[in-house]
């Protein structure tokens, strides 16, 4: 399995081992998870329920520590890049506006400059919730939430953002707006992310590059590089083009013959 | 790119609806029920101290027992005059107050040190249950052996009767914080003592308040049975030396400023609890 190395790698996970012990044992959940994430690009880690998804990106953001492997990112000034990871609930602070709970992390990070408050300010326009900012969340709907968890996310500059499953709590046409929404935004904002999910429309609609994982002890099966704009489908008709179905169809196999241990 | 934009919909949502003729008569009608219950309330309690009053002048009840509500009153107004009365409403004010606080402050700081160190949490727990459960008159002739009489044992019996429910109380409710939101200032670089200040303590003023109402009661509790058993001065000493002289007007009255003043605390908390949902 071998990706093309056009642009500047970002990410590199070595055979990558996880574990954890319970009453019953030890539970093996990643086995030998090798893969590339080069800069600026979109990924999607696509696998079962409960494969381990969510463990490879508590990995990369270092809160938890493999069992052996090594997780190396390339960086050009040699400092930790800052991982940005948005949840899959907004986990909006109830008893802080907005604009407190998009500075959260800056506050935390002590890191409210002038220029990084600038940032949030322009972030805030630029998406259209200027007017909510002094408003409590508990006022707003899910997506515009879960926008506002992505500012949040956004506000501190991460490097790489990582997301966990972030739609999984909307209903399904918030889901699709949103999603488009955050596609766009981390496009613009020139990002490298990686998207956790198990819907597999949604990581074909938003991701650059698709890592199939199979079932618990998690690895990877499959590398599906998507390439929409190189065969001329823009972007707003991508859900209707029959290479949309291709990708779904093998996705769907590789999946199906995952379930069923094929 | 094309971003919907929300805010021009959150705007129209908060735009003032006029009421219909349906909505107005609803609120009408809500509005009239809470009068009735209110204004029922009042007569309610005006029959009982007429009746009280009647049963006492025409002799259906013993005057000397149940003493009547002309008689308090004389006794109020009499005690009141001299200052002496004051005096130890105050001082029980004064008890309870400081015991509440210090149930306050000292719960905060347990409670808080078991959320950092969930193992010393887990060590005491058991024996926080014991004491808890423990009836704490039972306590008091040790503190008084310990301590001697006086406003220290008295506070202490007050401290005694909430503590120990209101740290278990507050470190569960400190402990049952969403692991996710923990994550979320994990994932923010942040540390435990971030956790802690930005969403443990925050989440959990709802609870810190409804513990306060209860234990603001409690507080008063312990200072009356400290008072019953090791004062000189206060409500609780007035109720004791009270029966013991058989002066029931005495007692009598020191139970209906008790019941003022419970009635006090509860208004006062409710109106902090309503500014602060107003300060939300």
């Amino acid at each position: 399995m071998s990706q093309n190395l056009h642009k500047k790698p970002f990410l590199r996970l070595d055979h990558v081992n996880f574990s954890y012990y319970s009453n019953l044992g030890e539970v093996k959940v990643l086995n030998d998870i090798n893969f590339l994430i080069e800069k600026g690009v979109f990924a999607a880690l696509v696998g079962p329920s409960g494969c381990g998804k969510s463990t490879v990106l508590s990995l990369i953001a270092n809160l938890l520590k493999p069992v052996s492997g090594f997780i190396t990112f390339y960086s050009e000034d040699f400092n930790a890049p800052r991982v940005g990871y948005m949840l899959q609930h907004d986990h909006l602070l109830e008893w802080r506006t907005v604009y407190q709970n998009i500075t959260l992390g800056l506050e935390i990070q002590k890191r409210k400059t002038a220029e990084n408050l600038e940032l949030v300010d322009s972030l805030l326009e630029k998406y259209h919730l200027s007017n909510v900012k002094n408003q409590k969340p508990s006022a707003l709907s899910g997506g515009m939430r879960q926008r506002i968890a992505l500012i949040r996310t956004l506000a501190i500059r991460p490097d790489l953002l990582l997301l966990d499953e972030p739609f999984s709590a909307l209903d399904y046409q918030t889901r699709l707006n949103v999603s488009k929404d955050v596609h766009d935004i981390i496009k613009s904002e020139q990002k490298t992310a990686i998207l956790v999910t198990h819907d597999i429309s949604e990581a074909i609609s938003m991701a650059d590059i698709i890592f199939v994982l199979t079932k618990s002890p998690c690895t990877v099966k499959d590398i599906i590089p998507i390439e929409f704009e190189a065969n001329g489908i823009e972007r707003d008709n991508i859900r209707k083009s029959s290479l949309f179905q291709e990708y779904f169809d093998k996705i769907w196999r590789e999946m199906q013959n995952e379930n069923t241990g094929l | 790119m094309k971003i919907p934009d929300y805010s021009r919909k959150f705007k129209d949502k908060n735009k003032a609806a006029t009421l219909t003729t349906g909505q107005k008569n609803f609120l009408r009608r809500q509005k009239l029920q809470k009068l009735y219950i209110f204004w029922s309330r009042i007569l309610l309690f005006v029959v009982f101290i007429m009746l009280w009053q009647v049963s006492s002048d025409l002799g259906w009840i013993d005057r000397f027992y149940f003493s009547s509500p002309i008689a308090i009153a004389q006794l109020f107004w009499y005690d009141i005059k001299d200052m002496s009365l004051l005096n130890h409403i105050g001082i029980t004010l004064l008890e309870s107050g400081i015991s509440f606080l210090l149930i306050i402050i000292l719960s905060m700081l347990m409670a808080t040190f078991f959320w950092f160190y969930p193992s010393l949490g887990e060590l005491f727990e058991p024996f926080l249950i014991v004491l808890n459960s423990l009836p704490k008159s039972a306590l008091a002739p040790l503190i008084i052996v310990w301590l001697g009489t006086g406003p220290r044992t008295i506070i202490l019996c007050g401290i005694s009767v909430g503590i120990f429910g209101c740290i278990l109380n507050l470190y569960q409710s400190f402990a049952q914080t969403d692991p996710e939101r923990l994550k979320l200032i994990e994932t923010l670089g942040g540390t435990k003592l971030q956790a802690f200040t930005k969403v443990v303590f925050p989440g959990n003023i709802p609870t810190f308040i409804s513990l306060s109402k209860v234990n603001i009661g409690l507080a008063l509790v312990g200072v009356i049975i400290g008072e019953f058993l090791a004062g000189r001065r206060g409500l609780g000493y007035l109720i004791i030396y009270g029966s013991q002289v058989f002066k029931l007007d005495m007692v009598i009255l020191s139970i209906v400023i008790l019941c003022i003043i419970a009635m006090g605390i509860y208004g006062l908390l409710n109106l902090l609890e309503k500014k602060m949902e107003q300060s939300d």
